[in-house]
């Protein structure tokens, strides 16, 4: 654990979001990266976006703050990061993709660092600006998504070496994976459902002839 | 002790009873209403507030001294303060005094160049402002234009025109005049708009016509359908006016039934175009919230408007019952009424008025007048947005703070307190009071001018850090080069 959270670990993290390319290169080839890094900065990427839509000022900010809920958001946030990485692996596994699911995991944990940044300061600095001003918020919050998502994209090509065609095929490919995973799950909890229904039904019969 | 506890125990009964006896006689009006006062907030849920209006009693042809209405469709208030009714089913005009206590006159019949003439069907009902009695005689094809008294004047009717249909039967519904004697008419069947008169009865065209909104999937199945589906299905012709009213300035107030519920009024400038202005949620239709499933759900249909004063204006809704208030603006207000058997609930309304402050409906199937009298919150709300429509903004604060204290949400109060502080130039309240108001426009004024002036203050300070960082960077930057030098040996050299 110490090691896995180590002071060289947490600062090789910020190495790969300013050398995406090299940075995750290192982490499929070289052991560099950390799987408990990468969930917490999920954590702290689910926190800070439901910071954002709460405590940003009231002029760029149209959200009721009674609809967040943070522990709710937290855990689908969670969820979606399971499925994906999930996803992602078992559509790679076939598609001679060199990833392990633990390199997946670090590549889409690392890419939140932009994201959680930027949020955290437009949600400080939206309260500087006035309504015709907002527009540099929106910058700034989409810069962060955008370099968010461009680290997604080189950090699933370099951790599988595909070229970005292949990349953004797998992409596709994974929600697809998803609708699957999600669509399983549904029918197999619908099924156990079905079943404790009829074991109940045999228990009740049962609790009413004797 | 036993004997203490007793006493305890009477004296807290005496104090329950105390409290249940003083509570109620606050709370009693709110209870007793067959009503819900509310209205919408910033995030469109449903807020009840206090009432706005009251029953105050109705008035009934027995109560006047004639017999019962029959189907009354229209009611008029004349510049004289005389209400004038028509009674459809009676086919007749009762003029009732300006408290509505007593009949005054009832005209059935009057003299047209010699020879007698009634009405049939009187359908709406209008006093212009030069005193002139206008009836909308639906059955008979025509207005019929008398003296308050009963004597003829003139009849407006058969419109001649080429933008007519061949066949066009002119069946007048809802008449109002304006200033210039121009006479705008309600006619059953013309969807193409409002028809206009000029006084001397000439018709001179449509007006405000609602234009008809295709949506680009009905298009999409309009062509796939071929020439006998699509002469099967319904034409989209435009919705009927219901309601007509004139205001101080000689603008149109039209109310319509809106099927999407998003606008059920317009205001018509002289050449026809809709003026309005709408609110921050754009709609000016009614409920917001109306339901999903049944005979109470779907938007309003609103059968009536009246132009009450200082820009503000009521709705009346026939399928909920319900009076919805707007200002100039398009800010709702208050909402009120509904149906019902009870006292001061409709069953079929289908027009409003305002009189002395009062707001009057009139119900064709109960043929009665129901009466509205303004409580407190009604009255500081109307004379606050009274105040702000004469520019008067400092002094409608007061009243706005009067209403925050019978109704702390009330979004409209905290707006108006907000923008008062903003135009006095204290921003910090200004903010917190705009916020609360969810203004989000006049908020972002008062915190740049804050913002300003917090800068302003605090300049000489801000300025001092920025130097002194500025000067620690190079000290320390001079320092570790330096360190460094020395740590590569040569550092004699810097």
């Amino acid at each position: 654990m110490k090691q896995l959270f180590s002071k060289d670990k947490w600062k090789y993290a910020f190495y790969t979001v300013s050398h995406p390319a090299d940075g995750y290169y290192e982490i499929r080839h070289r052991e560099r990266g950390s799987v408990p890094i990468a969930v917490l900065l999920v954590i702290l990427f689910s926190i800070s976006f439901s910071i954002n839509r709460i405590s940003a000022s009231f002029i760029v900010n149209d959200i009721d703050p009674l609809t967040i809920n943070l522990l709710s958001e937290l855990v689908s946030v969670l969820l979606l990061y399971l499925l994906f990485c999930v996803g992602n692996w078992s559509i790679t596994c076939l598609m001679n993709g060199e990833g392990r699911l633990k390199d997946i995991a670090i590549a889409l944990g690392y890419a939140m660092i932009p994201m959680i940044v930027c949020m955290n300061i437009g949600t400080i600095f939206s309260h500087a600006v006035a309504a015709d001003e907002g527009a540099f918020y929106y910058m700034i919050i989409g810069i962060g998504i955008a370099y968010g998502v461009f680290m997604m994209l080189v950090g699933v090509m370099e951790v599988h070496n595909y070229t970005l065609g292949k990349t953004l095929i797998t992409i596709f490919l994974t929600f697809v994976a998803i609708f699957i995973i999600i669509f399983v799950v549904l029918l197999v909890m619908d099924l156990i459902n079905q079943v404790i229904g009829f074991f109940y039904s045999i228990y009740q019969e049962l609790i009413f002839r004797a | 002790m036993k004997k203490i506890n007793r006493i305890n125990k009477i004296a807290a009964a005496l104090l329950a009873a105390i409290v249940f006896l003083l509570v109620p006689a606050e709370a009693v009006q709110a209870e007793e209403l067959p009503y819900d006062t509310y209205n919408y907030n910033y995030r469109e849920d449903f807020v009840i507030t206090p009432a706005a209006y009251v029953p105050n009693g109705s008035v009934t042809g027995l109560s006047v001294g004639t017999t019962d209405f029959k189907e009354p469709q229209d009611f008029c208030v004349a510049p004289d303060g005389l209400v004038y009714v028509a009674d459809t089913g009676n086919n007749r005009i009762v003029v009732l005094n300006h408290e509505m206590t007593e009949m005054v006159r009832e005209i059935s019949t009057f003299d047209r160049n010699g020879t007698a003439d009634t009405f049939n069907a009187p359908y709406g009902v209008c006093v212009s402002e030069n005193m002139e009695l206008y009836v909308a005689d639906s059955n008979n094809r025509r207005v019929v234009v008398l003296t308050p008294e009963g004597e003829f004047v003139k009849i407006v009717d058969n419109p001649q025109s080429e933008i007519l249909e061949e066949n066009f039967e002119f069946i007048p519904l809802k008449v109002t005049v304006d200033y210039a004697d121009r006479v705008y008419v309600i006619a059953k069947n013309a969807f193409e708009g409002i028809l206009v008169f000029e006084s001397n009865g000439e018709f001179t065209g449509y007006f405000g016509t609602i234009e008809v909104k295709i949506t680009l999937w009905e298009k999409f199945w309009r062509r796939l359908a071929s020439k006998e589906e699509r002469s099967k299905s319904q034409l989209y012709i435009p919705t009927e006016f219901t309601g007509i009213d004139v205001d101080d300035g000689g603008f149109i107030y039209a109310s319509n039934i809106d099927s999407e519920g998003v606008q059920a009024v317009r205001r018509l400038n002289p050449q026809g175009k809709d003026v309005i202005q709408k609110g921050e949620n754009g709609n000016v239709g009614g409920d917001i919230l109306t339901g999903m499933y049944g005979d109470y759900s779907g938007p309003s249909q609103i059968t009536d408007v009246v132009y009450r004063d200082k820009g503000i204006y009521s709705l009346l809704d026939r399928r909920r019952g319900r009076i919805f208030t707007y200002d100039k603006e398009g800010n709702l207000l208050y909402i009120f009424g509904g149906l019902g058997s009870q006292e001061g609930t409709f069953n079929v309304p289908v027009a409003i008025e305002s009189i002395d402050g009062e707001i009057i409906v009139l119900d064709a199937y109960y043929g009665a007048i129901l009466r509205f009298k303004e409580t407190r919150y009604g009255s500081l709300i109307n004379e606050a947005v009274g105040l702000r429509f004469d520019g008067d903004e400092t002094e409608a604060i007061e009243k706005w703070q009067e209403v925050l204290r019978l109704d702390g949400n009330n979004e409209l109060a905290n707006t108006g307190i907000g923008k008062a502080y903003l135009t006095a130039g204290n921003n910090r309240l200004a903010m917190e009071y705009l916020e609360l108001g969810m203004n989000r426009k006049y908020y972002s004024i008062a915190w740049k001018r804050y913002r300003n002036e917090l800068l302003a203050k605090n300049m000489n300070m801000i300025m001092t850090v920025v130097v002194v960082l500025i000067i620690a960077w190079v000290v320390y930057r001079k320092l570790r080069k330096k360190k460094k030098g020395k740590a590569d040996g040569e550092g004699g050299l810097i």
